[in-house]
This record gives C-alpha cells, sequence and structure tokens, in this order.
C-alpha cells in the first residue's frame, strides 16, 4: 500500500487548491492516490477529474473537513 | 495537468455581469427618490415613497444581483448547471429591472397600471428563474449544507413573489385583501426564506473559501435553514388564519435566535482566519453579521414594544438596518471577491499571462466606496429619527451606489481590454500566482 500523496489545501485561497491538485496529480504513481484537504467539495475539480480519467471519493469529518481521494480511474 | 485549469462548468462572463452592473443603478435611483421624495420618506413604514425606496433596493439591487450571482454560485457549489444560461439571463434581468422600475412608479406616482404591468413580468421572470435554478438544484447529486438553504432559498421566491402579487392586485385593481397579514408573509418569505438562506448558503461556501477561516459547524449549518423554514411555514399559516398569541411569539424568539446564532457563528469563524489583515471585502461582511445583530435586538425589542408609535419606528429602523446594513454591504462584499476571480478565471482562456486578481480590482476605490456606504448607513438611520438627515442621507446612499457601479464597471471594461489584447500599464507587472 503507498502513502496518499497529501495536498492540504485548508487556508488556501482560490485558485490555488485547484492549481496544486492539477500540479500534484503529474507526481501521482501507477497505485497512488492523491489525498485532497479542503473546507468544502470542489465540484469544478470533480467535473475535470472525470473527463480527464480520474476517479475520487469524498469523507466529511464532524470539523467540517472534507477528504477528497483521487487515483486513476482503473 | 496544468493546461486543463478551467472552468467549463462557468457559465459566460456576461451572464453574472449583467446583473452586477444592473443592480448598483437601482441603489442610485433609490437613493435620489430618498433624497427628493420630500422630508417624510421615512415618516411611516407605510409611506407611498419609502414603498417605492425599498423596491428600489430589494427588487432592483438585492434580488438582480443575488438572482445573477446564483448562476455563477450553482456550478462551484453544487456542480449543477443552470440550462440556457445567456437567454436565462437577459429575460430573467428584464423582468426583475423592469418590475422594480414599475413598483417604483406605482407606489410613488400612484399608477394603477404600473401595479398592473408589474404583477406578470416580475411572477413570470421569477418563475423562470426558480424553475431553471431548481431543476439544476433538483438534479444534483451533491450534499451538505450550502445545497441545502439554496434548495429553500429558491423556491422561497415564489411565496414572496405570490403574496407580493396579491398586495400589488389590491393597488391595481382596489381589491381589499387582509392586507397587514399578506405583508407580514411577504416581508417574512422574501428577508428570511430567500434573502437570508442564500446568504447562509453563500456564507457556508464563501467565508471558509475567501476569507480562510475554519468551516462552520456541519450540523449547525444544517440545523439553521431547516429551523428557518419550519418557521416560515407555521409563521405563515398563523398569519393566514389570523391565529398568533403565545406560539407566534414562541416562534418568533425561536427565529430571533437561528438568525443570531448565524451572525455570531460567522464573526466567530472570521475572528479565526489565518489572514490576519482585514481587507475591504470582510469589512463588509463584519459590518453585515454585527448589524445583523443590531437587527436581532431590535426584533427583540419589538416583540415586546406596545407603543404605536415606537413600533413604527423600530420597523423603519430593522428595514433601514437589514436592507442598507446587512443585505446591501454582503451584497458589495461578495462583489469585490467575486468580480476580480472571475475577470481572472475568464481571462486564463483568452491571455498569458494573466494579471494577479489584486489588481482587477483597485484597493483604494473599494475601501472608498466602503466608507460611503458606511456614511450612508449611519445617515439613514439617524434619518429614521431626525427628518432633516433625510436628503443628505439619500445622496450618501445614491454616491455609494454609483461609486459601486464605477469600480464594477471599471474591472468589467479592464477585462475586455485585456481580453481584446490591450495591455494596460497597471495591469502588466504582477502575473501569476493570483490568489495571494
Amino acid at each position: 500500500m503507498i502513502e496518499p500523496l497529501l495536498v492540504d489545501a485548508r487556508g488556501l485561497a482560490p485558485p490555488e487548491p485547484m492549481e496544486l491538485t492539477l500540479s500534484a496529480l503529474d507526481d501521482l504513481v501507477e497505485g497512488q492516490e492523491l489525498l485532497l484537504l479542503l473546507y468544502r467539495e470542489p465540484f469544478p475539480l470533480y467535473g475535470i477529474l472525470q473527463r480527464n480519467g480520474y476517479s475520487h471519493r469524498a469523507q466529511t469529518t464532524p470539523d467540517g473537513t472534507v477528504h477528497i481521494y483521487i487515483r486513476r480511474a482503473s | 495537468m496544468q493546461s486543463m485549469f478551467e472552468f467549463e462548468q462557468a457559465p459566460p462572463i456576461s451572464v453574472p455581469y449583467r446583473f452586477f452592473l444592473g443592480g448598483p443603478l437601482f441603489a442610485v435611483a433609490a437613493g435620489l427618490l430618498l433624497a427628493f421624495g420630500g422630508v417624510d420618506v421615512l415618516a411611516s413604514r407605510w409611506n407611498p415613497q419609502l414603498l417605492a425606496v425599498v423596491h428600489l433596493l430589494t427588487l432592483g439591487f438585492m434580488l438582480q444581483i443575488m438572482a445573477g450571482a446564483l448562476l455563477q454560485v450553482l456550478p462551484v457549489a453544487a456542480g449543477a448547471n443552470v440550462p440556457r444560461p445567456l437567454w436565462l439571463a437577459a429575460v430573467t434581468q428584464v423582468g426583475l429591472a423592469g418590475g422594480a422600475i414599475l413598483l417604483a412608479i406605482g407606489f410613488a406616482a400612484g399608477s394603477a397600471w404600473a401595479f398592473r404591468l408589474a404583477i406578470p413580468l416580475i411572477s413570470v421572470s421569477v418563475a423562470i428563474h426558480v424553475l431553471f435554478c431548481g431543476y439544476a438544484l433538483v438534479r444534483t447529486q451533491a450534499q451538505g449544507a450550502t445545497v441545502l438553504a439554496l434548495r429553500i432559498a429558491v423556491p422561497a421566491l415564489v411565496p414572496t413573489v405570490v403574496f407580493g402579487s396579491l398586495l400589488a392586485s389590491a393597488f391595481g385593481w382596489g381589491q381589499t385583501l387582509p392586507m397587514m397579514e399578506l405583508v407580514s408573509a411577504h416581508v417574512a418569505w422574501g428577508f428570511l426564506g430567500w434573502g437570508l438562506l442564500l446568504v447562509m448558503g453563500v456564507a457556508y461556501l464563501v467565508v471558509p473559501m475567501f476569507q480562510l477561516t475554519p468551516p462552520y459547524r456541519p450540523r449547525l449549518a444544517l440545523l439553521l435553514p431547516l429551523l428557518t423554514l419550519l418557521f416560515l411555514a407555521v409563521w405563515t399559516g398563523l398569519d393566514l388564519f389570523a391565529r398568533g398569541g403565545g406560539l407566534r411569539l414562541a416562534l418568533a424568539l425561536m427565529q430571533v435566535g437561528v438568525v443570531a446564532t448565524f451572525a455570531v457563528a460567522t464573526l466567530v469563524l472570521q475572528r479565526q482566519r489565518r489572514r490576519k489583515q482585514a481587507d475591504v471585502s470582510l469589512r463588509f461582511w463584519r459590518t453585515g453579521m454585527i448589524v445583523l445583530l443590531a437587527v436581532v435586538f431590535l426584533a427583540v425589542a419589538a416583540l415586546f414594544n406596545t407603543d404605536p408609535m415606537i413600533q413604527d419606528r423600530l420597523e423603519v429602523l430593522m428595514g433601514v438596518l437589514l436592507i442598507i446594513g446587512v443585505f446591501m454591504s454582503l451584497i458589495n462584499g461578495m462583489l469585490y471577491k467575486i468580480v476580480p476571480f472571475l475577470n481572472w478565471l475568464h481571462l486564463q482562456r483568452l491571455i498569458s499571462p494573466v494579471p494577479n486578481m489584486k489588481h482587477m480590482l483597485g484597493d483604494k476605490a473599494m475601501a472608498g466606496q466602503f466608507r460611503v456606504h458606511m456614511a450612508a448607513l449611519v445617515c439613514v438611520a439617524l434619518a429614521v429619527f431626525l427628518p432633516s438627515l433625510t436628503v443628505p442621507a439619500g445622496l450618501l446612499l445614491a454616491a455609494s451606489g454609483l461609486w459601486l457601479e464605477w469600480n464594477l464597471a471599471s474591472a468589467v471594461l479592464l477585462y475586455r481590454r485585456l481580453a481584446l489584447g490591450q495591455n494596460t500599464p497597471s495591469a502588466k507587472a504582477p502575473v501569476q500566482p493570483a490568489g495571494r
């Protein structure tokens, strides 16, 4: 199991979270997930991911942080 | 992957901008009518000149800009695309702007024809807007507090307009209707159902996103819109069936608590923000929340007051604070974040490098307009008790609207110049990243 690549974008103003995430996707190795932390669900990012062959799942924690796990769609 | 950076879901930039540039002109008109409608404009909440001013601000400024912003916010907040945005924007804006002008004429000039024309114009344009946005909100898989608040706020426009149309029909055709009960329901659905819940839903998204605060507590964020919906449903029932007494008071106190909780939660989050410097947008937001708390205190006072003279002054003051101090301040603050961001976002597709977002709208220009808006708020509030201040109060309100229009138009013109490849000295130097 490879450690997920972490992008903690909480406390960053738009468009930095999107820029950092798209940039980090280039660094993903085979089988690795990217874990994006945000205080909201990034719906515009979801559309981009879907069109470019990535899948995602999101979980919201009680403190309001959304964990978004992104990986290459198999 | 950076080349993928584009919001394909975002509507064309002209969709929100036509609403944003149209709205402030109605604040100018409202200010001028307040200034030159006579020194007794604020003498009673039932004064026709004051009702004209109120509808220029609520329908012409607030609803117009909020309706345009909603078309921009839905794809970001809910991943929900509104179909045919260019057509929808044109129809909605013509209906809302034309309706606001007709209602103002109807009230200020006592014209029955203006009311008769305003009813179908506003009803049809709002119905179309609600249907299109409602369709997007029903289809989306998105969950959470923002979507919940928007799912209540958007349909809340329907009872607002239905009760308003009934009232307008009384002026247009002289029908006898239970006016006080209809006004109570119209105001409750308009300010709380549409206005407050839209602000709440948008705040859940943009306060953490743009002001870099922690998020609202998820359970609290869900509870506040649900309690507001409960309040509206029961309150309207009591209005229409002329019931009240203790239940009415208990309901009102519950809703006062909901509003106060939202304002306090927002202020607490803003104190915990990562960036300690307070920009103009944040100052507008903070003002809006502090004034909202002031309205809460006045509302509690009004619930227990028995003197009709004091009651009328309290109600006019609450209206002034709510419209100019809360909603106009929050809308101002939002515009100063959204417009630079939209300029930057849409220029991504057209030019490279894109100037820094901070250079899309000048800090000094925004700060100057903020000060004029604060002066207008204080002056109009004082004019509720000192009628001699009505003229300067109206002029300050008009000046705030005009300066906002100027600032927004400057940003839009800068976008056009850059999009057409006519770079300007102020926009040349600083380039990406845009978020800092």
